[in-house]
């Protein structure tokens, strides 16, 4: 069996299952300078705000499919971007059974209750799928934004961003815009002389075990070393790795005409502060996949609301001032969206084109209203994975969401043939 | 080897197909040394090709780029075996002939499609023989953890590596068990927890605990939140009052009108109260909290006039309060629907023994009412185990439960054990269900039926035992390792120490001197970055769990033919067989001495093994792959339909399958009991669950059925019928290719892709078999179901939760997907029917006769099943005669389970690379 048969074979058995692309060699120190010449890279961008939207003003007239469709209140700030986003009605993933965690399992749609015995389990979110393979050239594979607030009072659910990794265990991030700025352009301040230690000491754990390989290997057959190859395959991956840290070792940071934002700032202007810094860090190439877990909590009380965010997404019987903070919230949100897609339409690559050309844009949440599940409030924008757009989609009920993920990781050219309880790619929304 | 990775693909496709199959050839005549028999599509289907296909298909027409006539009856080699699977595609999705020419007659196409699928599994597995040879492989995930367990004697949670099964096939066969940088690196984290793990419970091995809750502490709790729920709609009360006092004024008149104009209600009313002058806030009457207090003070009010008030004074008047608490089913109301204890957060990690005495409340409490949960993570917490309770309140039981704390254990959640009453927690529909079942009989809520005395927990202490070997394997050096404040190793002693212990994880070999220096750079050069002498030391042994040669189990081999294992290779064999664990001391003092190969030492051993409870390393990880217990997890049972079969039934359900399997290899039983026997091996809840009378407590155990139980071997078992269903409705098709499958080792072959699909039934009234009958009218259809669906017939009287039914119903939902009341339709379920081209029988008790006659059969999937389990690769072809011998053994002695085991043992393959 050759190598790039048994590696793809181990992919299988991992939970997203990937195609391996052809191992492409590495010139990072020239890959900023490639990058420019060739053309502008495919980024993902995941947005995700917990609590759900207001039903009855968020989604358009499921009747009116297509293109000429009208915007509810919830999406009239987004008017001018009409013909540059869709939505998407009647997604969900069906394993979800959590009324207040609308991003644990947003982006995975994992089973909580799939390892028997235990009462929490996820998967790989679908930002690291993507960013296994959109990550390789970036100082950083991904980037996970936070909200500076704790993550119940916006109904995100558990997590420590929007992203899980490969074993579904929870990825941290910056929790700021301040942070997030100091993470993208301010110079690393341990030692070059101890983060060379460390590498160093890594670097001797895999001399160690690659020794005892070796020893092992000797006497082994054809076909049980091809087998022990996925181990020095394994090993050979960590080394590629800690090259490519290697590599950005003192390399400087790259500059942006952002000032450093203000400590402290919540809410709205947070939100905002947070989309420059991705429209930054996308322009400085830093990284090709970001999540965002966005606050709900103080985005209501930027804006001066103040009802309690659980009790605003239970506005359904009582309605009241809770339906009127549902519905700011929704027009908010979708202000700011507006606002992040203008500044992507605005910056342009080399080559002419504008970074929204090359960037797919999910904004949504795990929860529709109050505790419901299904038909997960779903915008798509961009053009960097062949997205559908100007449209009011809509997909039958209970087409899982990770049909979105996978059509999505299909059109910016990742080849993962499932993922978490997909079906199949989700055709029906791309061009 | 260029053609391999498309012969894999083909393969994968067929991983479950064991059997030989009816289109398959004799061994062919030329004496040949390859024993596999060819795949051969029958002479007899030629009259249909010629008629139906050659017309086009032929050497000048080629309509297609397509070509039957020159099609080799035999399948022999890969290009043949790829043509033969577009002809069978193309027939298969109806593309052929095309539908303006003259189709087959039904039945000659069926019967040609059945043997064509047949000669496709039998090319595959043919073309796919690797002759014996055994890839070799990591150890998969449950083999890790045992192996941590033996060699550190600690509790690992694997769940973060990567599941083994997802391919298909067993755990154990190499070529499906892969590596990553990913899961390099998850070893090194998981090796290092596993040491921490070990030199903690090592360091707390004397510590004893042990404390006691009394049940009744819960009463203060109680009372307080029954007082304070009155005094909370009181308070509201007032301030309703109040706010409708200040309503009534004329001059409030107008801007009252305004707002009911929109209030729906009272409560909705109230609300506006600041827009009516003089109300006063709902926060003057200590309504504070964060959310609108006015919601909040209306919601206190219902207080008076709820469920929850009378189901609490329901429960103060218990007789029993000052000594205990009752378990109460919980929608909200706050009384005991569970009784927590919190483990101590400054407890050691280590083996505790858990006691709960408990109660039942009453005499007149049912047996359905009489189970007790026990979990942890009340919250979100799955059972982890079920008892029985029939003591009575002026003598209650003390039930024990053993517990194993790890460092997992380290936040509130999973520190807090809990009981609460059987099935009413595993999902709040239910809870709900039950709760409003209680209240429409007596109008308050269920009654009380399980009283708790005390919880108690007591931490056992592991001093005197003797230590797991890697810890022994540190020697001198172990106590200065467990405490930084003794003495620090001289180098001698910490290579020592290192060296041993490798030797150790490497199950007996010797790790080279060039490791080891590098293992003591590693230590030194944590020791220089400032770590104390035991983090350094766990570093570094990490690095050796994380190692080659500990995380695969090599049998070094020459690519020049078989060659005879090592005894300490057959050790490990022997031992990750019947143990999923490495060797014992034991075993490898016997492969030392060069005595473990004897036939009598082997025989002796392989008896030892099987006697220890260590074999559920065996029976459970075997059983589970071999009969597919997963499908248990697919669906949820639907708790509307079948609120009986809760989570601790599902659990005993499952432990059925395994502790009958475990009985018969205890006992030496013969496998045809799993086709038939008059007798089960049930626990309480299951007894219970299956009305047998006189069954009580946790311990699985032999029970006589009465005369025609249906009850008894595999096709009695509840979990078997469940997993033939998809929770709701059962699955005659799933259950049919289940049985062909497992136990009449005639497996059909894979679906085929691309049938279309028979539409014209939805939304009609039919009974299960009419339904179904639709299969027999398309050959595509027909040729595989004329099989499967009538053994799925016999089973129809086990409904979707395996209680036995005499009746089914079906009823259409209405466009909004609610079940419509006037579209129903319920008939007498009729199991009669006949195997195809096989005798007919009248009900299920003869249909299963006619199953229990082919042991023969079921006895050929078992074996396969094993060799595959216990070698690490698939059964093939010429593994006949191994197959035959272990048959023949075991049927000499009424197929008693262990002369499978012993016969695999002795053969020729288990000793041989």
């Amino acid at each position: 069996m050759n190598q790039s048969n048994s590696r793809r074979r181990f992919l299988q058995s991992a939970t997203a299952l990937i195609a391996l692309p052809a191992m492409e060699s590495f010139g990072l120190r020239h890959a900023a300078l490639a990058a420019a010449q060739a053309a502008p890279p495919k980024r993902a961008l995941f947005l995700g705000f917990g609590w759900g939207v207001t039903e009855e003003s968020w989604y358009p007239d499921i009747s009116r499919t297509g293109a000429d469709y009208e915007l509810p209140a919830g999406l009239k700030p987004l008017a001018r971007h009409k013909a540059d986003f869709s939505v998407v009605q009647g997604l969900w993933n069906k394993y979800s059974n959590e009324g207040h965690w609308g991003s644990t399992m947003w982006l995975t749609g994992a089973n909580r209750y799939a390892e028997p015995g235990q009462s929490f389990h996820n998967s790989v979110s679908v930002d690291q799928v993507a960013a296994a393979e959109l990550g390789l050239k970036t100082r950083f594979a991904s980037l996970q934004l936070n909200a500076s607030e704790s993550a119940g009072g916006s109904g995100h659910g558990p997590g420590l961003s929007l992203a899980w990794d490969v074993r579904g265990k929870p990825l941290g991030g910056q929790n700021n815009p301040l942070e997030a700025y100091h993470r993208l352009f301010s110079k690393d301040t341990t030692p070059i002389e101890q983060q060379k230690a460390m590498l160093a000491e890594k670097r001797s754990v895999l001399d160690t075990v690659l020794d005892n390989a070796r020893t092992l290997r000797r006497g082994l057959g054809k076909n049980d070393a091809a087998k022990l190859d996925e181990y020095f395959e394994g090993i050979r991956d960590i080394e590629t790795r800690l090259g490519k840290d290697e590599q950005w070792l003192g390399v400087p940071q790259p500059k942006t005409a952002l000032k450093e934002p203000k400590p402290g700032q919540t809410g709205y202007e947070e939100i905002q502060l947070m989309y420059d810094l991705i429209v930054a860090a996308i322009r400085t190439d830093s990284t090709r996949v970001l999540t965002y877990r966005q606050p709900v909590s103080t985005l209501l009380t930027s804006l001066d609301i103040k009802v309690h965010p659980h009790d605003m997404s239970h506005y359904h019987t009582v309605r009241g001032e809770k339906l009127d903070a549902s519905q700011r919230r929704d027009e908010a949100q979708s202000e700011l969206l507006a606002g992040l897609i203008d500044r992507l339409k605005a910056a342009k690559e080399a080559d002419g084109t504008s970074l929204l050309d090359h960037t797919a844009l999910v904004f949504g949440s795990n929860i529709r209203t109050g505790h419901s599940l299904d038909n997960c409030p779903t915008i798509i924008a961009g053009r960097a994975a062949g997205f559908k757009l100007g449209q009011n989609l809509a997909v039958s009920k209970g087409t899982p969401l990770c049909n979105l993920w996978l059509g999505m990781l299909h059109g910016l050219g990742v080849n993962a043939e499932r993922h978490g309880d997909s079906t199949q790619p989700l055709t029906q929304v791309f061009a | 080897m260029s053609r391999t990775p498309t012969l894999l693909i083909l393969l994968a496709v067929v991983a479950t197909a064991h059997a030989p199959v009816a289109a398959a050839e004799a061994p062919q005549a030329d004496g040949s040394r390859d024993a596999a028999p060819r795949a051969v599509v029958p002479e007899k289907h030629r009259a249909l090709f010629a008629t139906h296909c050659l017309k086009c298909h032929n050497g000048e027409m080629q309509e297609g780029k397509f070509r039957v006539d020159d099609l080799p009856a035999t399948i022999a080699d890969l290009e043949t075996a790829e043509r033969w699977q577009k002809v069978l595609n193309a027939l298969n999705s109806g593309e052929m002939p095309p539908p303006d020419e003259p189709q087959p007659p039904k039945e000659a196409k069926a019967d040609l499609l059945d043997d064509l699928a047949g000669a496709m599994v039998a090319a595959r597995k043919a073309l796919g023989d690797r002759h014996g040879q055994i890839t070799m492989r990591r150890l998969n995930r449950r083999e890790y953890r045992g192996t941590l367990r033996e060699l550190l004697g600690v509790e690992i949670s694997v769940s973060e590596l990567p599941a083994d099964a997802g391919t298909g096939g067993f755990d154990t066969v190499g070529s499906n068990l892969f590596m990553s940088s990913d899961q390099f690196e998850q070893y090194l984290a998981l090796g290092r927890e596993a040491l921490d793990e070990a030199f903690e419970r090592q360091a707390a091995a004397a510590e004893e605990r042990k404390l006691r809750y009394e049940a009744e502490e819960t009463l203060v709790r109680i009372k307080k939140f029954y007082a304070d729920n009155l005094d909370a709609s009181e308070r509201a009360e007032r301030w309703i009052k109040a706010v409708e006092a200040a309503a009534a004024r004329p001059e409030n008149a107008a801007v009252v009108a305004e707002i009911r104009k929109t209030a729906k209600d009272e409560a909705i009313f109230r609300r506006s109260w600041t827009q009516i002058a003089g109300a006063p806030a709902p926060e003057e009457f200590g309504f504070q909290t964060g959310e609108n207090n006015a919601d909040k003070a209306n919601r206190a009010a219902n207080y008076a006039g709820s469920y929850n008030k009378p189901y609490h004074e329901y429960y103060l008047r218990q007789p029993s309060l000052e000594t205990g608490a009752y378990l109460t089913i919980g929608v909200g109301n706050d009384l005991n629907s569970h009784l927590p204890l919190l483990v101590p957060f400054g407890w050691p990690v280590g083996d505790y023994i858990v006691r709960i005495r408990a109660a039942a409340a009453g005499n007149q409490v049912p047996r359905e009412r009489r189970f007790l949960e026990f979990g942890i993570h009340p919250r979100h917490g799955q059972v982890l185990s079920t008892h029985e309770i029939t003591a009575s309140i002026d003598s209650p039981q003390t039930i024990e439960i053993p517990l194993t704390l790890t460092r997992k254990h380290g936040e509130r959640d999973n520190r807090t054990l809990f009981v609460r009453e059987k099935g009413t927690a595993d999902h709040f529909t239910q809870t709900r269900a039950k709760f409003d079942q209680g209240k429409r009989q007596n109008g308050l809520g269920p009654e009380l039926a399980l009283w708790i005395d005390w919880i108690e927990i007591e931490r056992l202490p592991t001093a005197d035992k003797t230590l797991p070997p890697g810890l022994a394997a540190m020697g001198v050096t172990l106590a200065g390792s467990l405490d930084e404040k003794g003495p620090t190793p001289t180098a001698a002693e910490l290579r020592e120490a290192i060296e041993r212990f490798a030797r150790e994880a490497f199950r007996g070999a010797m790790p080279p001197a060039s490791y080891v220096d590098k293992l003591l750079g590693l230590y030194d050069t944590r020791r220089r970055a400032g770590d104390k002498h035991a983090a350094a030391l766990k570093q570094t042994l990490a690095v050796v769990l994380a190692s080659p040669m500990f995380l695969y189990l090599a049998e070094p081999a020459a690519d020049d033919g078989p060659r005879d294992l090592t005894p300490l290779e057959l050790a490990v064999r022997l031992a990750y067989f019947l143990r999923g664990a490495p060797p014992d001391a034991r075993l490898r003092e016997l492969a030392e001495r060069g005595e473990l190969a004897k036939p009598a030492v082997l025989a002796a051993e392989t008896e030892r093994l099987l006697d220890d409870p260590r074999s559920v390393g065996f029976s459970r990880a075997f059983v589970y792959q071999w009969l597919q217990l997963d499908r248990l997890d697919f669906f949820e049972i639907n708790r509307q339909m079948y609120p009986r079969f809760d989570d601790s039934t599902k659990l005993a359900a499952r432990d059925e399958v395994y502790e009958t399997f475990e009985r018969l290899l205890r006992e030496n039983g013969s496998l045809g009991d799993l086709l038939k026997a008059d007798y089960v091996v049930v626990n309480g809840v299951l007894a219970n669950y299956y009305g047998l009378e006189g069954v009580h407590g946790d311990a699985f155990r032999r029970v006589a059925l009465p005369a025609g139980s249906p009850r008894g071997g595999l096709l009695g078992m509840a979990a078997v019928h469940v997993m033939g269903g998809n929770g709701e409705h059962t699955s005659p098709v799933e259950r049919g290719a289940w049985v062909l499958r497992k136990l009449l080792n005639d497996p059909p072959p894979p679906a085929p892709a691309n049938v279309p699909q028979i539409a014209r039934l939805a939304g009609k009234l039919l009974t299960t078999r009419e339904r179904l009958s639709a299969h027999q009218e398309e050959p595509q259809c027909a040729s595989c179901h004329r099989k499967i669906d009538p053994i799925g017939f016999g089973l129809e009287n086990f409904d979707a939760a395996g209680l036995w039914r005499t009746e089914d119903t079906y009823q259409l939902t209405d466009a909004a997907g609610r079940p419509d009341p006037k579209a129903k339709k319920t008939w007498k379920i009729e199991a009669a029917s006949r195997f195809h081209n096989g005798p007919a029988f009248g009900d299920f008790f003869e249909m299963r006769e006619l199953i229990a006659g082919r042991s023969d059969d079921f006895a050929r999937g078992f074996s396969e099943a094993c060799i595959e389990y216990a070698l690490g690769r698939p059964c093939g072809f010429s593994d006949e005669p191994l197959v035959e011998s272990m048959v023949g053994r075991a049927r000499a002695k009424g197929l008693a389970l262990r002369e499978f085991v012993q016969a695999l043992v002795a053969s020729r393959e288990f000793h041989t690379k």
